[in-house]
């Protein structure tokens, strides 16, 4: 469940969740699973380079039943993501498409604070 | 929408990995001239191990440079790990031509890192890394004299006690 207090707006939403932003307390919320949790900015982007560090051929090659599944415990958070091989690939493409609408309003962030004569 | 990416860091993240990457290249550059310095102590060559040592002092401090850097730009400096440095070198001057070539491979890379400062438009890292181009036109210097100096005075004889002694007195004047 995000935070009641929270000032968040969507960034991003897959089939399988969705990631918001809180421009309150400056925190992205990832909606997995059934479950939310909030990451700050930096750690947000750690965790995408965990995700995306999880070398899936090796589990899918992997014939023990322990290669299956991935378990990440991001720091300062109290969750614990337990990833099936869809899982880790449904995570990568939710936290893609949202660190893409990050960047994309950084970009749009920028131009909008750019005084005409900057543009010419 | 607030924007919370650049709240937190001024680094573009592209910027912020080839500059990471260069960092662990200063690391691995203060470790093999640590290394060539224990090499020469080892041989004999007393002014030659002095000269490495301080040459990986320096490289340190250049890591700890641009380690700073991304830190106070909002990034993530991250400290590597450097491995499969050698122990063992084939002979005196295999050494400095090891470390020009080292230097050369450092120079290509900030060339590198100024071209895609130039391309993200990232003219402030571009500035900070001047004194890193500038740095290089010295260190390549150096080498490339150390190595005349063994086709001058030659290896044969007393020549490599003689080319041991004159390595501190190398210096760019600018």
């Amino acid at each position: 469940m995000v935070c009641p207090l929270a000032n968040f707006e969507e960034l991003y939403r897959t089939d399988h969740g969705a990631v918001y932003q809180c421009s309150r307390q400056n925190c992205y919320w990832l909606e997995f699973a059934g479950d939310t949790t909030a990451f700050k900015v930096g750690d947000f982007l750690s965790f995408k380079k965990k995700i995306d560090a999880i070398d899936v051929s090796a589990m899918i090659i992997n014939p023990s039943r322990t290669a299956d599944f991935t378990i990440v415990m991001p720091f300062r958070t109290p969750r614990c993501f337990v990833l099936y091989i869809n899982d880790v690939l449904n995570l990568r493409e939710l936290l893609n498409g949202a660190k893409f609408m990050i960047e994309l309003n950084s970009v749009v962030n920028e131009c909008l604070k750019r005084t005409p004569h900057s543009l010419v | 929408m607030k924007d919370l990416l650049r709240l937190k860091t001024s680094l573009n993240e592209e910027i912020e990995n080839i500059l990471n990457a260069q960092i662990k290249v200063e690391a691995h550059s203060s470790s093999i001239y640590l290394a060539m310095s224990s090499w020469c102590d080892d041989q004999g060559y007393d002014f030659s191990a002095g000269f490495f040592a301080k040459q990986s002092e320096e490289e340190r401090k250049h890591m700890m440079k641009l380690f700073n850097y991304v830190n106070d730009r909002g990034g993530k400096a991250i400290s590597p790990e450097i491995v499969n440095i050698p122990a063992d070198f084939e002979s005196f001057r295999s050494v400095f031509e090891q470390m020009l070539e080292q230097e050369m491979y450092v120079t290509q890379q900030f060339n590198h890192i100024a071209e895609k400062c130039i391309k993200l438009k990232d003219f402030v890292t571009f500035q900070f890394i001047q004194w890193f181009l500038e740095e290089q036109i010295e260190e390549e210097y150096v080498a490339r004299r150390i190595l005349e100096m063994f086709d001058v005075i030659g290896e044969e004889g007393i020549g490599r006690w003689e080319i041991d002694k004159h390595i501190p007195k190398v210096s760019y004047e600018g």
